[in-house]
């Protein structure tokens, strides 16, 4: 009897104990059905490359692959994609890289199952990329010629060589890097293709409702192994509240969040979510046009700097939310862009210092200070807040500010124009050759310049140097560009911005950080610290719904 | 009866010409590149050049202009300027969500308006009638979009009744009308508020009539007086003036339509606004234009049918 006992207390012990270990295992949700939401009232476009909104990017990141990608999660470097090897040739001129094997392209009409990617689509596709009637990147691939050597490897020349960061970005799982599929365009037309997008990743398109969503089902025959979502559905939702009720029900497990510290108190709080912000987000730099009074001044415009707090601007905009930058370009950690010991080093460092800024504004003829208007967009955590909080910091020192707040359509068409003699601007750009060459190569100068782009304070023009010195980094940008070491490459960028932040053409401000809540029981499958190709947490075939 | 539609339908054509000219003019002054809104500020220049030639934006006003009403005479909406969507299509598929929205809120609004505003105007000045009064002001006051937040916490988030995002599916009636209510609600409520008090005093105007008087006199029940003789007289009014609410009703309904997200006429209508879309914009303000326009016919024929005494010819 007692045996008896003991062997059942015994065998209970072992059930109970296999039990929790196996609840110690993940388990996962029977819908592995995942809903996302952005704030958009639609697609524009599902064309890879032609799309630039958060959303498209986001969509489309789940349906196409590159030649190579950035590592997910952290960003810094590549790692093979659709190649699963590259050599460079002994001249630098030519990239030739070996493409996988057994890589299927989705289901389309007439290919019910997909066919296999050869050098056949990828020459196509980067040539559609190329060329500007069907791309918005084509400017990327000038002087870029593509060659299939044989059904799986691929070359391409470049007419000058390139260092490997530069030529990389060009054929990474981004913008013109993604690789379309050459049937599907040729059987069924451009036009199909714009709502119908084919491609090789993880999940293919399988509907689009306009103003409501897009749903990607699972790709079986993905190359990196059978995605565990089983469909992934892109929401459409513009209002903010929409989008928090949406989450608090449980209806959306991922939204787009809103750059706001007080908001993401309030979100974190609800129930099974967690917020996740990551970086690196757009910086925001503020450009003073130097050749209209009083910019013309480089003393008016270190005193606007000095007057300026970083600390104070990013503690306004929301802690943990903003973060203060000083590079004239991008943030670290992008190649080449300047940290705040290398600025303070260099001497170009001005921040904090009401008196100094009012000494410098007496000492260039204004002892009662300055008075003038400044055009900025309605969107709030990227422009109106920030402005805001400048208005109120140069006030102090005497700067009367006025802000006019237009749309952000009229905005970027009026700053264009040259109608603002600041412009607070908030981008991202994929390196720092773009960066440098669209915002202080004297060619992009707005209005002025051989090809108008956003150079805004007309930085390297004629005009902008007649108020006093000033200088033109146009050279050091091209050196820069060619540069075939990417240690030297770093140097010489830092060097411009060293050289802008001398002539205090900017004052770099804060870069935010998304904000992306989302419940607690989706795993995104990997750690995430930056995403700077979607602006969002890109979804791949390991991500998955845990039981709730 | 049939040449007076006819006419009054020819008669509309001046206004929509009007309707369309300014529409015109008032997209193309706006500061606003599309091509630039299209493609982002990061495509490259040659991208944004190339997009501007397909747009047609090189042309000169006044040939965008004929071009735009040579397509609309031929019914061709043409292709929206950012997604090169045909805008005819995308109306198609948004228009009914649009339709059922606002006819429903309209119903609501009549469901749940009448009876308060019979009951304000038979017991006036008592209880009832100051709360309804009261409540109604609040109707008219409150703004759409906060009415529809309020409806949803209360009915998707307290006591999860209803979905919160987006239209459900035609093929699915009862999952679509879970969808359709709490928008329906919103604009219901709105309108509700409005015909309470066009009821109440709609009826207290007949009460005072001389054959009122008679009726009670002749000494019918109250209930027949009422349903028989002042009901049937009060909703000439009602039903007229709460015809021209519904198209304050369309307006309102950009608003629900933004904060259910649900798919719409309004919202493509914003959408092109904030991205410069001149043609899809176009489009949809002509869609607007001819609704509105064959609201006001379908409720001056309604009239004429419930009011024996108007006669159209």
């Amino acid at each position: 009897m007692r045996m008896w006992s003991g062997m059942v207390f015994l065998s209970v012990l072992a059930i109970f104990s296999l039990g929790f270990t196996a609840s110690a295992q993940e388990k996962l949700a029977d819908k592995q059905v995942l809903t996302v939401a952005f704030d958009a009232g639609d697609a524009q476009s599902l064309d890879p490359h032609r799309a630039a909104t958060t959303v498209d990017r986001s969509t489309l990141d789940m349906i196409f692959n590159g030649l190579v990608r950035y590592p997910i999660g952290n960003q810094v470097g590549i790692e093979p994609d659709l190649a699963e090897s590259w050599k460079l040739s002994a001249d630098g001129k030519t990239y030739s890289f070996n493409l996988r094997k057994g890589v299927f392209f989705h289901p389309f009409p007439g290919n019910p199952e997909g066919y296999e990617l050869t050098s056949e689509d990828v020459v196509f596709s980067l040539k559609r990329a190329a060329a500007a009637d069907t791309s918005a990147y084509a400017g990327e691939y000038r002087g870029l010629d593509f060659k299939a050597v044989d059904p799986y490897k691929i070359e391409i020349t470049m007419e000058k060589p390139i260092s490997e960061t530069l030529f990389m970005s060009k054929v990474a799982n981004y913008a013109g890097g993604f690789i379309v599929s050459k049937k599907a365009i040729e059987s069924q037309g451009t036009d199909w293709f714009k709502t119908h997008p084919v491609g090789t990743g993880p999940f293919k398109f399988e509907s689009y409702e306009p103003q409501q969503k897009t749903v990607l089902a699972q790709n079986p025959k993905y190359f990196r192994g059978k995605p565990i979502l089983e469909q992934v559905v892109v929401r459409y939702v513009p209002n903010v509240s929409s989008r928090e009720l949406g989450l608090r029900t449980g209806e959306l497990q991922v939204i787009e969040g809103v750059k706001e510290d007080k908001w993401v108190e309030k979100v974190s709080a609800f129930p099974e979510v967690k917020v996740k912000s990551f970086g690196p987000c757009e910086v925001q730099t503020l450009f003073f046009n130097m050749s209209l009074k009083p910019f013309d001044d480089v003393r008016v415009r270190k005193a606007f700097s000095y007057a300026v707090s970083r600390d104070e601007v990013a503690a306004f905009m929301g802690k943990g939310i903003a973060v203060p930058i000083y590079a004239a370009a991008l943030a670290p950690p992008a190649p080449g862009a300047l940290t705040r010991e290398e600025a303070q080093a260099a001497g170009v460092l001005y921040e904090n210092d009401i008196a100094k800024a009012k000494q410098l504004l007496a000492e260039a003829g204004y002892p009662n200070g300055i008075q003038f208007e400044a055009i900025t967009s309605e969107l709030d955590s990227s422009y109106r807040k920030p402005m805001i909080a400048l208005q109120a910091q140069v006030k102090k020192a005497g700067i009367d500010m006025q802000v006019k707040v237009v749309d952000h359509a009229s905005f970027h068409s009026l700053i264009r124009k040259d109608a603002s003699p600041v412009v607070y601007y908030a981008c991202w750009r994929p390196n720092l050759d773009v960066f440098l060459t669209r915002f202080y190569h004297s060619d992009s100068s707005v209005m002025t310049g051989k090809s108008p782009d956003t150079n805004f304070s007309h930085y390297g023009t004629p005009e902008a140097v007649k108020g006093g010195q000033s200088g033109n980094i146009d050279a050091l940008i091209e050196q820069a560009r060619w540069e075939l070491n990417p240690e030297k490459q770093n140097e010489l960028w830092k060097k411009a911005q060293i050289a802008v932040l001398k002539d205090v053409a900017v004052v770099p401000v804060v870069r935010q950080l998304y904000v992306f809540p989302m419940k607690t029981y989706v795993e995104l499958g990997y750690p995430l610290e930056f995403s700077w190709q979607t602006y969002s947490p890109q979804i791949n075939e390991k991500t998955r719904i845990l039981a709730h | 009866m049939f040449s007076y539609v006819i006419r009054r339908i020819l008669q509309s054509i001046p206004i929509l010409f009007v309707v369309i000219t300014l529409v015109f003019v008032i997209v193309r002054v706006l500061p606003g590149d599309p091509a630039v809104a299209a493609l982002g500020d990061y495509a490259s220049k040659e991208a944004v050049e190339a997009l501007r030639e397909k747009m047609g934006l090189h042309a000169p006003l006044w040939l965008q202009y004929l071009h735009f009403l040579g397509n609309i005479c031929q019914g061709d909406l043409g292709a929206s300027a950012i997604t090169g969507y045909p805008v005819g299509a995308q109306v198609l598929k948004v228009l009914p969500h649009t339709l059922e929205l606002t006819f429903f809120g309209i119903f609501l609004g009549y469901f749940l308006g009448i009876p308060p505003g019979i009951l304000s105007a038979i017991k006036r000045n008592t209880f009832i009638d100051y709360f309804c009064r009261i409540f109604s002001l609040l109707g008219l006051s409150v703004p759409a979009f906060y009415l529809g937040i309020l409806l949803i916490l209360l009915l998707s988030v307290q006591f999860p009744l209803f979905p919160v995002v987006g239209a459900g599916d035609f093929s699915n009636p009862a999952d679509n009308f879970r969808h359709l209510f709490l928008p329906g609600l919103t604009l219901g409520l709105l309108m509700t508020a409005y015909i309470t008090r066009m009821t109440r005093s709609s009826i207290l105007n007949i009460i005072r009539e001389d054959y009122v008087r008679t009726a009670y006199a002749k000494g019918l029940l109250d209930r027949v007086v009422l349903f028989k003789h002042v009901l049937r007289n009060a909703m000439i009014p009602i039903v007229a003036l709460g015809g021209l609410y519904a198209v304050v009703l369309i307006g309102s309904s950009v608003m629900v339509e933004i904060v259910f997200s649900r798919p719409g006429l309004g919202k493509l209508m914003v959408g092109a606004i904030k991205q410069r879309d001149y043609v899809t914009f176009q489009s949809v303000m002509v869609i607007y234009a001819i609704m509105v326009v064959l609201l006001n016919l379908l409720i001056d024929l309604i009239y004429s049918m419930i009011d024996p005494r108007i006669k159209y010819r």
